[in-house]
């Protein structure tokens, strides 16, 4: 080491500028910036303007044949939110949403809280590739491909038709809710394998020697440490249930009529984009407002 | 010692897969109201013996009996024992209330019952003011103490600790040591004590076990086991202790490698059996010369070859040239004499503080 080394070490030790500091802070801080530029260009563009577009839309008006005008802006598709119709499609949509939700969870617990107890590495890295291979191809393909085994010559309506069970499913509540099941399983279980993995076993052991029971150590422990993965995977698998489209038009032949295909309807038969773009802003509000409190209130984990 | 036993171990033995014996054949008996560790390297079995009492684990051969009861398959929360763990597994989702507790909600005792042992818990471990802290709050210490009263509000028959204060930093660990000792003489429960810390062992212990891969080297109290240590494993693993190998002359003395003859405890050993000689560093005393060494005892001449100044006391490397080398402790006490690497010195001992061991 050279003197001159020396001494602008000790330089350093003795005095902190205080001023250098926030200078490397900012550079710092700016140099953060332009590695989210590219991400904040392309959310803007893609994301945030067609979602002004559509509330712009919303207060717009009709021509006579539906053509939507950006003139004579109003409130009336706000207004007809209310209308009797709008509010049993939510009602129906909701609880398909909830119950899908539900058994989501039922049947994604088990599965996670299996795949996360597995003692070999390998073996849980394998079982969760399992889960998601099915996003190797593609949403669409997948549901016809339901279509297939639920149509009258079917596999699984065969089966059915051997036991004595069920008939052909193809376009119906039941058809519906095994297409919601298959596609957003996933979704559940990968949080939830995510908080389970997380937990300190030796807690469970803990409850295990102050005597609680198995069931009891798995309430009273495993289950409120898996919240952050309950919740988690309720919002991912709730919101997009709540405006699912392509699972009830092709599983359930578009005969009861839910938020997603609502909206679609609005915007292609109907010809009437400014209560279309009313019904979805009016669902990202709500839904927006929901999450939020569902954080604030139940969502503050460990 | 009320003398009767709280923990019976008969050939308890326990595989993982095929080949991993973690605990070998083992036969114990804890009495009541005794301060028993379980003692040894990492690896050597004590944390499962720990946990096949406790119901965590069940052993693959042989019984596990508390206070005469025969526990088989029977599951943790069935037993009367508590445990303390290493990592304290508080539940961080709880208060410290909550979590010391748990063990009587589970046992469905009355609510106003569990206030009153709840708190007076929390005042015997001196956690006084903190019943509405989360885990995550809380010291290292006070995390210590919630784990040591949500065993304890529990009454048991017999408290398991797992290295609990293996994470606590020197000073802490000293208090603690004591405290739990107090704690232990105040509720006379049956403390079974699992630690590597062989000084924390001896403090704290009535009787000690010294495992070594999954076998009991040795079993006694404290004293016995750092001063009549059964075999080299024991010897080296309790307290500093330095090796001269040799064989046995005749009983009572032992032929050192350079062929000096010095006079030990050599037990039953017959002469001819190749042994080595354990000596305690804080036996033996150093000379200028060997008329200052009083007469009949062992002087050998030997040179200081290191120095190592702990501040209590001084620590030389004592070269005795073919016969090997040890250490000798000093007391840092104003009358002592302090030597320097190079000096000859003559090495006294007594006969009871050199044991033959054999290989």
């Amino acid at each position: 080491m050279t003197l001159t080394d020396e001494r602008s070490s000790s330089h350093e030790e003795t005095a902190v500028n205080p001023k250098l500091e926030r200078k490397a802070h900012r550079r710092e801080s700016w140099r953060g910036f332009l590695h989210a530029v590219p991400a904040y260009v392309y959310l803007i563009i893609f994301f945030v303007l067609p979602l002004i577009i559509v509330y712009v839309f919303s207060f717009a008006s009709r021509s006579r044949t539906g053509r939507p005008e950006l003139e004579g802006w109003n409130v009336d598709s706000w207004t007809r939110l209310t209308d009797e119709l709008v509010r049993t499609i939510v009602t129906r949509s909701l609880w398909m949403a909830i119950l899908n939700t539900v058994l989501c969870l039922i049947i994604g617990y088990q599965f996670a809280y299996w795949i996360a107890t597995r003692r070999s590495q390998k073996v849980r890295s394998f079982l969760l590739i399992l889960v998601l291979i099915p996003f190797w191809s593609n949403f669409l393909v997948r549901t016809y491909a339901w279509r297939m085994l639920l149509d009258s010559d079917g596999y699984i309506t065969q089966i059915g038709e051997l036991t004595g069970l069920w008939g052909r499913m193809l376009f119906t509540i039941p058809a519906v809710f095994i297409g919601l099941l298959y596609g957003y399983l996933p979704f559940m279980v990968l949080p939830l394998y995510a908080a389970i993995e997380r937990i300190d076993w030796s807690l469970v052991e803990a409850a295990r020697d102050l005597y609680a029971s198995g069931v009891k150590a798995f309430l009273r422990v495993t289950l409120p440490l898996s919240k952050p993965g309950i919740i988690a995977g309720s919002i991912l698998v709730f919101i997009p249930s709540l405006g699912a489209y392509v699972t009830p038009d092709i599983l359930g032949g578009a005969k009861t009529t839910l938020l997603g295909n609502f909206i679609v309807t609005q915007f292609g038969a109907a010809r009437n984009w400014p209560f279309g773009s009313a019904l979805s802003g009016a669902i990202l509000i709500v839904m927006l407002l929901a999450t939020i409190v569902y954080f604030r209130t139940g969502g503050r984990t460990v | 010692m009320q003398g009767q036993t709280a923990v019976g171990l008969s050939s308890v033995t326990k595989k993982f897969g095929e080949d991993v014996v973690a605990v070998d054949d083992v036969d114990l008996e804890i009495e009541d109201g005794e301060f028993f560790s379980l003692l040894g390297p990492s690896g050597c079995g004590k944390t499962t013996t720990l946990r096949m009492i406790a119901g965590l684990e069940f052993p693959t051969d042989g019984s596990v009996r508390i206070f005469g009861e025969e526990m088989g398959l029977r599951p943790p929360n069935k037993r009367p024992v508590n445990t303390v763990f290493q990592s304290y597994a508080l539940f961080p989702h709880m208060n410290v209330e909550d979590n010391i507790g748990f063990g009587l909600r589970m046992q469905k005792v009355e609510k106003t019952e569990i206030r009153t042992r709840v708190g007076e818990t929390i005042d015997l471990v001196r956690l006084t003011g903190l019943n509405t802290r989360r885990p995550g709050a809380l010291s290292g210490g006070q995390q210590q103490r919630v784990a040591l009263a949500r065993a304890l509000v529990n009454q048991p028959k017999v408290l398991l600790l797992d290295e609990p204060l293996g994470a606590l930093d020197l000073k802490l660990r000293q208090t603690m040591q004591l405290e739990l000792k107090d704690i232990q003489a105040n509720v006379g429960i049956t403390f079974v004590y699992v630690t590597h810390d062989q000084e924390e062992a001896l403090t704290m212990s009535d009787r000690i076990a010294v495992m070594d891969e999954g076998k009991l080297a040795q079993v006694g109290g404290s004293e016995d086991i750092y001063e009549s240590p059964s075999s080299l494993f024991v010897a080296s693993f309790v307290g500093e202790m330095s090796f001269l190998p040799g064989e046995i002359a005749e009983s009572g003395s032992v032929r050192l490698a350079g062929g000096e003859v010095v006079q030990a405890r050599t037990g039953s050993l017959a002469p001819g059996t190749s042994v080595t000689l354990t000596l305690r560093p804080e036996k033996l005393h150093l000379y200028g010369d060997a008329s200052e060494a009083p007469s009949g005892r062992n002087a050998i001449d030997g040179t200081v070859t290191r120095k190592t100044f702990f501040g209590g006391a001084l620590s030389y490397e004592v070269d005795l040239g073919a016969s090997g080398s040890f250490d000798v402790r000093v007391e840092n006490i104003p009358s002592m004499k302090r030597w320097d690497v190079g000096d000859k010195v003559v090495v006294d001992f007594h006969t009871e503080a050199a044991t033959a061991l054999a290989e």
